[in-house]
């Protein structure tokens, strides 16, 4: 049972992450002009878990990779938090292609630390440890193809954990799972995060997912991207999806989000 | 349709057996019947004179040599040669594939140089080196062993033949890579030359492979070519035209079923390093 984080830590404000009228525009190879995100607002506390939620293709990709310095904005005020940095403690976990396809399951956890230097032996045992924690310490020299989807993507939540990241963006990670796998990985998340307190930025077009993990959800509009809703998540962890509280809430989401599509 | 299929299946390895025993026996019956019946060994021998010359691999010929020596000497050429093409060319395609402005400034350049068949280096490659040895390059005039038999002209044909299947398949390959590994690597805290190494380079593993069997293949088929021009005095394709000649076609044919089985090997050699080392292949998830 976890309230709200802001209350969690009373007077615990670190910023994680602050965008000030955040814009992108991309040119398609026709020459049209694509809107991708406009005047994106967001300010993020250390520790929170954020969902965010909007029709697939509506830019929530966009805003992730700028977070993640992989592009970089337009227009307006991207800020990390202290201590955080690219390439350091900001983790990604993708949908697709997660995962090196050439190297074992538990080669792929230690990646980030063997590019840290760190010497094989201790990387292997830090590694094998997270695997366990993932489940799969039984198939630690697995290759990603000799994996279901949902052992994949445990995989690369501990590859993106080994880091110690300050911060983890996850673009639709269980995306391409079936039901029962999606849920039983949304659970893990969850223990995962009520256990370390890893500020977590998730995106999502399921309402239910973003619901079952966020402290707070985040409506995105499509064309241009925008936030145009947010929705504190007053729930217990984790969390009933029979309850009359969750059914209201996804409700009101579906609606933000419809009638964004009018 | 159906039926064919289950028919086809039940033959179990018969075809194979067909393949391998029963059509090379059929084949070399007729060649001996024929060249026996047309009984001119210096143009057409019969297979007994064939098979027992491959039985003597260590009968010197004419002085240059017996068809041992020479298959060895120039599998020696090949892989020393094969050897610099494939670190040379597996670097630069990297380097080109991944710094967009090195790959502009040569890709031109390699698309001329490409299609020239490397034997025409040859001319121009013993001009520059003369008939320079692998140890007179160190200093040594005769190391008396095979080396004394590698000429650098030679080298520098085969890394030419060897060079541009592995810098072009390399290049594809780290072109191929996709970005989400780059994503990948880059937010888990890879450095320029860390990406270099543990992602461009496995990534385009498999395409390399293909790159380095197709090279090897020409640089066999190149050595072969190259030590049958004049000014060659060693290697299979020396002693092969040499014998020729001098009507000793049994040896002629004898060398040739040597080149055959060699290229085959080297081939098969290289599918199985493929299959073992890229088991990802195809099965990206």
């Amino acid at each position: 049972m976890k309230p709200d984080e802001a209350k969690k830590h009373p007077g615990d404000n670190l910023l994680a992450l602050d965008l000030r009228g955040v814009s992108k525009t991309f040119y398609s190879t026709t020459g049209a002009k694509v809107r991708a995100l406009e005047d994106v607002n967001l300010v993020i506390q250390e520790g929170e878990f954020i969902t965010l939620v909007g029709a697939t293709g509506c830019g929530k990709t966009t805003l992730l990779n700028l977070i993640a310095g992989l592009d970089t904005p337009d227009d307006g005020y991207l800020r990390l938090g202290d201590g955080l940095r690219f390439g350091d403690n900001v983790a990604y976990v993708f949908q697709h292609y997660t995962l090196f396809p050439w190297r074992s399951t538990i080669n792929n956890v230690s990646f980030g630390l063997q590019m840290r230097g760190i010497p094989r032996k201790e990387r292997k045992s830090r590694a094998f440890e997270l695997l366990s924690k993932a489940g799969l310490s039984g198939f630690k020299n697995a290759y990603p193809h000799e994996l279901s989807g949902g052992m994949r993507q445990r995989a690369a939540i501990a590859q993106a954990l080994a880091i110690q990241p300050k911060l983890l963006l996850m673009d639709e990670p269980f995306g391409a799972v079936d039901d029962s796998t999606r849920r039983e990985l949304q659970q893990m998340l969850t223990e995962l995060w009520q256990e370390h307190h890893t500020t977590i930025l998730f995106v999502t077009h399921n309402i239910d997912e973003a619901i079952v993990l966020g402290g707070r959800v985040l409506v995105f509009s499509e064309r241009p991207g925008k936030i145009v809703r947010e929705f504190n998540v007053d729930l217990p962890r984790p969390r009933n999806r029979m309850t009359k509280e969750f059914t209201n809430l996804f409700i009101q989401i579906r609606q933000a989000l419809s009638g964004q599509l009018d | 349709m159906r039926k064919e299929e289950l028919s086809n299946k039940d033959l179990g390895n018969w075809p194979k057996l067909i393949g391998w025993i029963a059509v090379p026996i059929i084949l070399l019956a007729i060649w001996q019947m024929a060249a026996v019946h047309l009984n001119q060994p210096w143009i057409f021998p019969p297979v007994t004179r064939v098979i027992e010359q491959l039985a003597h691999p260590l009968r010197e010929h004419y002085a240059s040599g017996s068809l041992l020596s020479n298959t060895v000497i120039s599998l020696l050429r090949v892989l020393l040669g094969f050897s610099l093409a494939a670190i040379a060319g597996v670097t630069l395609g990297i380097v080109m594939g991944s710094i967009r402005i090195v790959g502009d400034a040569i890709e031109p350049i390699v698309e001329v140089l490409r299609p020239l068949c490397p034997i025409a280096w040859l001319p121009f490659a013993i001009a520059v080196f003369k008939l320079k040895t692998l140890p007179q390059l160190v200093g040594v005039k005769y190391s008396h062993t095979i080396f004394d038999q590698v000429q650098l002209g030679m080298i520098f044909v085969i890394f030419v033949g060897g060079f541009f299947p592995v810098v072009t398949n390399t290049l594809d390959g780290v072109l191929g890579v996709r970005r989400n590994y780059l994503l990948l690597a880059r937010t888990l805290g890879a450095t320029r030359r860390q990406t270099f190494l543990y992602v461009y380079l496995p990534a385009s593993m498999p395409m390399i492979l293909t790159g380095l069997r197709q090279g090897l293949g020409l640089c066999w088929f190149v050595i072969i070519a190259a030590e049958m021009m004049t000014g060659s005095d060693s290697g299979i394709g020396y002693l092969l035209m040499y014998a020729s000649d001098n009507s000793a076609m049994d040896i002629v044919i004898a060398a040739m079923l040597i080149i055959g089985v060699i290229g085959a090997l080297l081939n098969f050699t290289m599918r199985r390093i493929m299959l073992r080392t890229v088991r990802w292949k195809g099965k990206e998830v």
